[in-house]
Order: C-alpha cells, then structure tokens, then sequence
C-alpha cells in the first residue's frame, strides 16, 4: 500500500461522562473512497469534527500526508490540504454564490505559499467551480435563493476551491431524492477521479455501497469493522448493531 | 485604482464641506454642533466594523472612546507633570494626542478581543458592557485625571489653521470622519472584509473555507477600538470640562449602535447615513425642545427601524432596487482584491 494519506491513531474524545470516540484508528490511502457508516449518535460526526479541528480530541494522533495534526486549528488544517462539507449546509447567507466560493479561493488557495491568483484568476476559478456543480448561473444569487440539493453543491463547492487532498463529505446527501442523490454521487466521483481522496460519511446504504471502495463502521465511538464493503455489510457485529439482535 | 479614487474623492467631498460651511457659517455654535455629527460618523462607522461586518455586537463604545479622550488629558498634562523633573517639553499638538488615543484605544481593543472574542453573540456583548464599567471605575479612581471630579482643561490661546479653536476642531474631526469612511470602505471591498462577512455568517464553515477566525476578529476590534479613541482625542478640548459622568456618557454606546442600525448595518454608507440623520435631529431638538429628549428620540427610532426596516435605510434601498429587478446584489464585487 501506498503512503497513507491520512492515518487516525487513538483518537478518543469525551463529552463530559459520555466517550464519544474510543480510541478509532483509521488509515486511508490515496485516492481512496471509503465510506463511513454508522448509527445515529455513533460518533461519525464527532470524528470528522476531531479530525478537521472544529473538536479537541482528547487522546491520539492524527497524521496527515506525514504531518502531525496535533494542536493546528481548523482553518491551518483545511490550507494543509484537508476539507469538509458540513451536514447541515452553512453557506455564508449574505454573500453571493460567487463570494460564497471566493472566501476559501483567496483564504486557501491564495494563502499557501507560492501561488497567488490574480483577481480575475479568481473570478474564473469561482465561475468554473459553480460550473462544474451546475450552479454558474446562479453566480450572483444569495444562498437563500437555492434549493436543498443546490445548497448541498455550493457546499461541496466549497469545499473543493479549498483544492484539497482529502475531503470529508459529511451526510451530503441526507433528504433528497433518488435523482438528487445520483447528481451528488457524480460530483463526488468526479473529484475522486481529479485525485481527492473522499471520506463519505452516508446512512443511504444504496449511495454509500455504489460509492465507496471501502467501509468502515462506527457504533457507540468505536470501530468495529474496516474492510471490503460487501463484507463489511455481511459482518454480524454490523448487522447487529444496524437491526438489533 | 478604484479605492485610490475614492480616497481622492472622500478627501474632495470633506475639503469641499469644510470650505462651504466656513465661508456660510460664521455662527460658532453650527461648528459646535457639526463637530458631534461628524464625530457620531467617527464613532458609528468605527462600531460598524465590529458590529455590521464582523457581527460582534459592542456596547462598550463609551469606553474606548473616554481612553481616547483622557489619554489626551494625560498628554495635556504631561508637560508640567515633567516640568517637576525639570524636563522641559513643549504642549503636544492636538493631531499627535489624536494619534496617541487611537494607539491606546487600538491596543485596548486587541486586549479586550483576545480576552473575550472566545465568546459569541450576546456573551460577547456583555463583556464589552463590562469592559466600559471597569474602564470608568479606574477612570473615576484616577486622580491626576481628575478622578470623579472631573478636569478643566484650558484650551491654547490660538488655533492653527485660522479661525477659532471650535472650527480647529471641527476641522480635526472631518479629517477623522473621511479617514474613517475610506477605511471602512476599504475593508468593505478587500479580502479582509470578505473574511469579516464569512465570520458573521457562520464561523465555522468559516474556518473550514480557511479563514483565521480568531486573527481577523482581533483586527476588527483592534481598528475598530483605534477610531473610537480617535474620535475621543479632541474631546477635552472640546467640552473643556471633562468629568467621568459625561465623557462614558450611555449616549456614546446607544448611539454607536442605532446610528449603523438606522442607516444600514452592511455597507460603509449605512453608518454616514445614520449619523447625519440622528446626529442632525439630536442637535435640533438640542436647541429647540431640551437635550433630554434626544435618547428618546433615538430609542423610538431605533424600535421603528428594527420592526419596519430591520437592514436600515441602505437595506430599504436595495430591496427597492431587487423588487424594480434591477440587480439581485448591491454591487458586483469582482473588484475584490486578490
């Protein structure tokens, strides 16, 4: 195997009595698609938040691309190259689509160290992103103006000017239709094949299963399965903890 | 190129107003009272970069802008403070204390953010309140200020630039207004106030899109807290009896806040625009009805505003303009710099 990209060791987080991680350890490799799976309350979340430095988690390590992750806050986190999408969207309301995007192209892209885009470089990297979420004629809309599966695809966009290496894709599908649900995966796909190595956190089995190369599980803060999907869903810990004994 | 002209053109819009209203005014008490309209535009446009484009909500406007003004006392009396060391320097002029006051105040302001900038929305607010009683009780415990007594402070026998002291001031305070305006409207336009406007929308997505939240709020409070000291320098030569009591007055505070709520909270217009209205009205009904009326005033426009107009006058405008169709956002930001 390749260099991994990412690698989770003994990560444990706690809030207050309750242990929301339990020592996870997790390793992706790049270009990887692995989806993560798990109850409600499992701790998914909790483990994106740790990972992407909105949470503090307590114990572990977290190394990414070889770098230590200890103690960077969220934003040194998403310029190293690590992005996410949020499960409920959170666009910023009272900017356009377009300066939606620009706030990560000119706090990302443009604060890594040799590059710099011009203003025009970044008005067409803004239309291009839109473009490729089917959104570049809505440019000059404020969020409040999209529909849900549009609002989910300005966040991916998002979350894609950061041009990542790795990116978490938080419930980015949760509540839409079947067809909604298909447009997201394309999306996704798509910058799989760009090279982004995707983290899909999902509960719509049938998108998670035609999405991902691997699987993981979570329940009640810990790992209990890793591996090839197709197995991963005839383990009996999973189907336990999915329809109970 | 288009930030440079506005510079040319702020500065051409103060000189033209100064030149107008010295040739037609000769009645000192119209500089007595445009000298408040213009410092209320110091004051609200330094609140609103806090408040309208950061979203932190600041109450404590009073404080910083009384450090801007006894710290001016102190530089007033510095001279023959060190006369007694046989160290002999002459009076500081005014333009340097203002200096001096926007450093104080600036640097108050980085303090108060970064001890209190961990907290959001209201707790925030709260803090900032508390930042102005703590400010006032050391004031008020200060002897060589004056303490609760208050001082007098004499003014020079002679104003530069011609004219009387109070048209010196007056003077003083436009350049501050279109310092202030310029500046607001700088950041409007550059990336520092795009990152202001993705913290007010929503923090953490914020952070995710790369943004250093903590940073840039420490900036806002550092300018903004720099323009309330400012704004606060003159103030003893202003009122030349300076007394705890009037220069934390609740009116500074109130007013800092409606005046952007009333013009618009989201563009450097909406702060003018308040200010010159309730500054206006405030000195009219000052002269006509009683001073006492003028925080009623303001408090029932403030109501009428936040239920009729919740985004002020600028906001009433654009959705006059979004209804008629005729553009979906205030204006095109490609001018954004990179």
């Amino acid at each position: 195997m390749a260099e991994p990209i990412l690698e989770v060791s003994g990560v444990g987080k706690r809030f207050g009595g309750f242990v929301a991680l339990e020592s996870i350890d997790l390793t992706i490799a790049p270009g990887e698609r692995l989806g993560l799976i798990g109850p409600n309350g499992s701790g998914k979340s909790t483990l994106v938040n740790c990972l992407c430095g909105t949470l503090r988690n307590e114990t572990g390590r977290v190394l990414f691309d070889g770098h230590s992750l200890d103690g960077l806050i969220a934003h040194e986190r998403t310029r190293l190259g690590l992005a996410r999408s949020f499960q409920l969207p959170k666009p910023f309301h009272s900017l356009s689509l377009i300066d939606n995007i620009r706030v990560p192209l000119l706090y990302t892209v443009n604060a890594r160290h040799g590059r710099r885009l011009s203003a025009a470089e970044v008005d067409a990297r803004c239309q291009e992103l839109l473009r490729e979420v089917g959104l570049a004629d809505k440019a000059r809309r404020l969020p409040r103006d999209l529909t849900q599966v549009e609002m989910r695809k300005l966040e991916l966009a998002r979350a894609v000017a950061t041009e990542p290496r790795l990116l978490f894709a938080d419930e980015a599908m949760a509540g839409l239709s079947p067809s909604e649900i298909e447009e997201i995966l394309a999306v996704l796909l798509r910058l799989n094949e760009q090279g982004i190595t995707i983290v899909l956190i999902e509960h719509i089995m049938r998108a998670v299963m035609s999405f991902s190369t691997r699987l993981a599980v979570l329940v009640a803060g810990q790992k209990i399965a890793d591996g090839a999907p197709q197995e991963v869903v005839r383990n009996p810990e999973v189907e336990r903890a999915y329809l109970g004994e | 190129m288009r930030i440079g002209l506005f510079w040319i053109a702020a500065a051409a819009v103060g000189i033209a107003v100064l030149v107008l209203t010295r040739v037609f005014f000769t009645n000192e008490y119209f500089f007595f009272a445009a000298y408040v309209v213009l410092q209320y535009i110091v004051l609200s446009t330094a609140w609103n970069i806090l408040g309208g484009y950061t979203g932190y909500i600041n109450f404590g406007t009073g404080a910083f802008f009384a450090i801007g003004a006894y710290s001016s006392v102190v530089l007033h009396k510095l001279p023959a403070l060190l006369k007694t060391f046989d160290l002999i320097i002459p009076q500081i002029p005014l333009p340097l204390m203002i200096l001096v006051g926007g450093i104080v105040s600036g640097i108050v302001g980085l303090g108060t953010g970064y001890l209190s900038l961990r907290l959001r929305g209201v707790f925030f607010a709260i803090a900032t309140l508390a930042l102005a009683v703590v400010v006032q009780t050391l004031i008020v415990n200060w002897d060589f200020v004056g303490g609760s007594r208050g001082i007098y402070i004499i003014r020079p026998a002679k104003a530069p630039l011609g004219g009387g002291y109070i048209q010196y001031l007056y003077t003083l305070m436009m350049v501050l207004a279109v310092i202030s305006v310029g500046i607001a409207r700088w950041i409007e336009r550059s990336r520092l106030g795009l990152g202001f406007a993705a913290i007010r929308d929503d923090e953490l997505a914020a952070e995710a899109g790369g943004v250093p939240t903590l940073r840039l709020k420490l900036i806002a409070t550092t300018i903004s807290g720099a323009l309330m000291g400012m704004a606060g320098a003159p103030l003893p030569y202003y009122v030349t009896y300076l007394d705890p009591a009037s220069s934390f007055n609740l009116a500074y505070a109130v007013n800092s806040v409606a005046m952007p709520v009333i013009g618009g909270m989201t563009s450097w217009v909406g702060p003018i625009i308040g200010a010159i209205l309730l500054g206006t009205i405030q000195q009219l009904a000052t002269v006509t009805i009683s001073s006492a009326l003028n925080l009623l005033i303001v408090g029932l426009l403030l109501i009428g505003f936040v239920i009729i107009a919740p985004n002020g006058i600028v906001g009433l405008v654009q959705a006059r303009r979004r209804a008629r169709g005729e553009r979906l956002q205030p204006q095109p930001q490609e001018a954004r710099a990179a």
